[in-house]
């Protein structure tokens, strides 16, 4: 049988029966719809959160205490509740020293009660060295960063961010100059930061508190130690380059030779940027997977359809055969309306996806600030419409095999 | 060309073997207008699925123009029942949403015959059998007697060597049945060959030579005296 022929017959028993052909792909367009939307989504969420790693800057190098985990990330050993002291003041000085590197900025950390009056928020705080702003790129909206010689005189003075502003001081009143209080000890807000969100390493900006180090260390943590040090490479340098004087510089600090007991680590931002890609690709492929049980549960629902299709037309198929149909011809033509079925099931899922995906973004970049990313990868396209013919056949050829071996004298007498 | 011997089919019927044919023995020969008579069970059907390349004996010999049904597999049967047999089933097995144009077709979209070529045969098939002004018609909507006469354009357009026709008068009144057997008595009159299996005498005596079957074996094997007696009778 010509193929022509075949995708005729084929067309002409789906156009006879419309409204059940319609419900049939119901099930392959949802299935098919929500993995172009899931995968998209999943896409959109890696770009944008990629996108904030690398606002931190590329040439930017994180040093943790803790043994180095040999290129793989970890969570920092604070983090895991494990208080290592290994980085201290004069890892800074001796990294100062060093020609390929920028900058050098130290970084403590804790989190408190900040407290303006009656108002009081539990928040980070992050005591730094006033060269941070610059590193990290923040940016003070009102009023001004504090400057080396607050950090070096411990001034009590703090930047906040605008959302904490608000919190503390209200909409309209200016927090600058006013006194606020971390852990009974007075703060003169000098600045407040620009922009909210989330930054880099997670840390809500909106709601942070940032103050000098020295006055940090000494007076709300009680600590001689550093959590973090954040470098800025010199751009003329190559980034592996710098990390190999880095860990050569802390090595001889620390008196340390053997490359195993190394008490530090360095991440770039290359690290982090492959560890993070690494986690979303494995969520957007996860999202896929859970999409992809619709696209099973379709799958069913058109297998179940043609079974039926094939007991109803016995007698079409007994005649067919009959007049010089194979077996093949008969499965042929059974498993072209099945194909027919999801291909074109997938087609309208491919665009109700499409159309859904540009909704949420629509939505999300007129109502929201979260700088979300158009993301429809061609990807999850040819993904959709591949699945969803190989589900027309796998699906499909039971029923196909059915109908093939359908004796033509039984077929013939079935009422 | 139809050249039975000692032909046996056997069933299994819940579990018991029945013999259906018990041994049959004959000949058709080209051009010939042959009935197969016998009461219901008497194994006639059997015999036709048998010879319309439907069903395979469990022994003796079949030969169709000169080649033996044990030498073909399922495929050439396939291709022998579209190019060379052509079917009239009691129930007409039309396709009931497709037109007249469409059912007719149904033989050719399996033999290979171009697209292109096709439209002249089904037209001159489908006016054979007077037909020609219902053509787009959907065949759910005709007449019995029209869709049996469809059934005939769809067994005639591939332009076979003889017409199978089981019982094709069988779910019809006596007048659309006496047309019926008018075209397949014309059909055989241009030289094609007719097996016809019934059980009614009046519609068996249209033909040339009645085989009577019962319990399986051949019980008589006659000419028909011809006597427009009988068909004036059927025709009333």
């Amino acid at each position: 049988m010509l193929f022509r022929d075949a995708f005729k017959t084929a067309t002409r028993s789906l156009t006879h029966g419309k409204m059940r052909s319609v419900l049939t792909m119901l099930g392959i367009v949802i299935g098919i719809a929500s993995v172009i939307v899931l995968m998209s989504i999943g896409q959109s969420a890696q770009d944008l959160i990629l996108n904030q790693v690398q606002g931190i800057g590329s040439n930017l190098v994180v040093i943790t205490p803790g043994a180095p985990s040999n290129g793989k990330f970890s969570a920092p050993a604070s983090a895991q509740g494990i208080i290592i002291t290994t980085l201290q003041m004069q890892d800074v000085s001796a990294l100062q020293r060093e020609p390929s590197i920028l900058a050098v900025a130290p970084l403590v950390s804790g989190q408190a009660d900040v407290v303006y009056g009656n108002n009081s928020a539990t928040e980070s705080y992050q005591g730094v060295s006033a060269n941070m702003f610059s590193v990290r790129n923040l940016t003070i909206g009102k009023g001004s960063a504090f400057t080396d010689s607050d950090v070096n005189s411990a001034n009590h003075v703090a930047v906040i961010g605008p959302d904490l502003a608000k919190t503390l001081f209200g909409a309209y009143s200016d927090p600058i100059n006013k006194t606020i209080r971390i852990k009974d000890v007075s703060f003169r807000v000098v600045g407040v930061l620009s922009k909210g969100g989330t930054g880099a390493f997670g840390v809500d900006q909106g709601n942070i508190v940032v103050i000098p180090i020295t006055v940090a260390q000494k007076e709300l943590l009680g600590i001689s130690y550093l959590n973090t040090i954040l470098v800025e490479a010199n751009p003329n340098y190559d980034i592996n380059f710098v990390t190999s004087r880095i860990t050569f510089e802390l090595a001889q600090d620390h008196g340390i030779t053997d490359p195993n007991k190394y008490d530090f680590n360095i991440q770039t931002q290359a690290d982090i940027l492959s560890l993070l890609g690494n986690i979303t690709s494995i969520l957007t492929l996860f999202l896929a997977a859970i999409a992809s049980i619709s696209l099973i549960v379709g799958g069913i629902g058109i297998m179940n359809i043609m079974l039926v299709a094939v007991t109803e037309r016995t007698r079409e198929i007994g005649l067919r055969k009959a007049v010089g149909a194979t077996d093949g011809d008969i499965l042929q033509q059974f498993l072209i309306e099945s194909v027919l079925l999801t291909f074109v099931g997938g087609l309208i899922g491919v665009i109700a996806g499409a159309s859904i995906v540009g909704a949420v973004y629509l939505v999300l970049s007129t109502f929201t600030s979260i700088g979300w990313v158009f993301a429809f990868p061609i990807s999850a396209v040819v993904l959709g419409l591949s699945v969803s013919a190989v589900a027309g056949i796998a699906f499909g050829i039971y029923p196909a095999r059915q109908a093939g071996r359908k004796n033509p004298i039984d077929a013939l007498r079935y009422e | 060309m139809i050249e039975v011997r000692d032909l046996k089919k056997e069933y299994l019927e819940e579990e018991t073997p029945t013999l259906a044919l018990r041994g049959v023995t004959f000949t058709i020969e080209k051009g010939e207008f042959v009935s197969i008579m016998g009461p219901s069970g008497s194994g006639k059907s059997t015999l036709l699925h048998i010879l319309s390349f439907l069903d395979r004996p469990s022994s003796g010999s079949y030969t169709f123009l000169g080649k033996s049904i044990d030498d073909m597999d399922d495929k050439e049967l396939a291709h022998v029942r579209n190019s060379d047999m052509g079917f009239v089933f009691q129930s007409f097995n039309l396709l009931s949403r497709l037109s007249v144009y469409d059912n007719v077709e149904i033989p050719l979209l399996y033999s290979g015959v171009a697209p292109a070529k096709r439209r002249a045969r089904i037209e001159q098939s489908v006016e054979s059998v007077g037909l020609s002004d219902k053509l787009y018609q959907e065949a759910g909507k005709l007449s019995g007697g029209q869709k049996q006469r469809v059934a005939i354009a769809r067994a005639l357009v591939t332009e076979p060597d003889v017409i199978f026709a089981d019982e094709p008068t069988g779910n019809l009144d006596s007048k659309s049945g006496a047309q019926i057997m008018e075209i397949l008595e014309s059909l055989n009159d241009k030289g094609r060959t007719i097996v016809l299996v019934t059980h009614e005498t009046h519609t068996a005596e249209f033909a040339d030579r009645i085989i009577r079957i019962k319990d399986g074996v051949v019980e008589s094997d006659k000419p028909v005296e011809k006597s427009r007696h009988s068909k004036e009778e059927f025709i009333k």
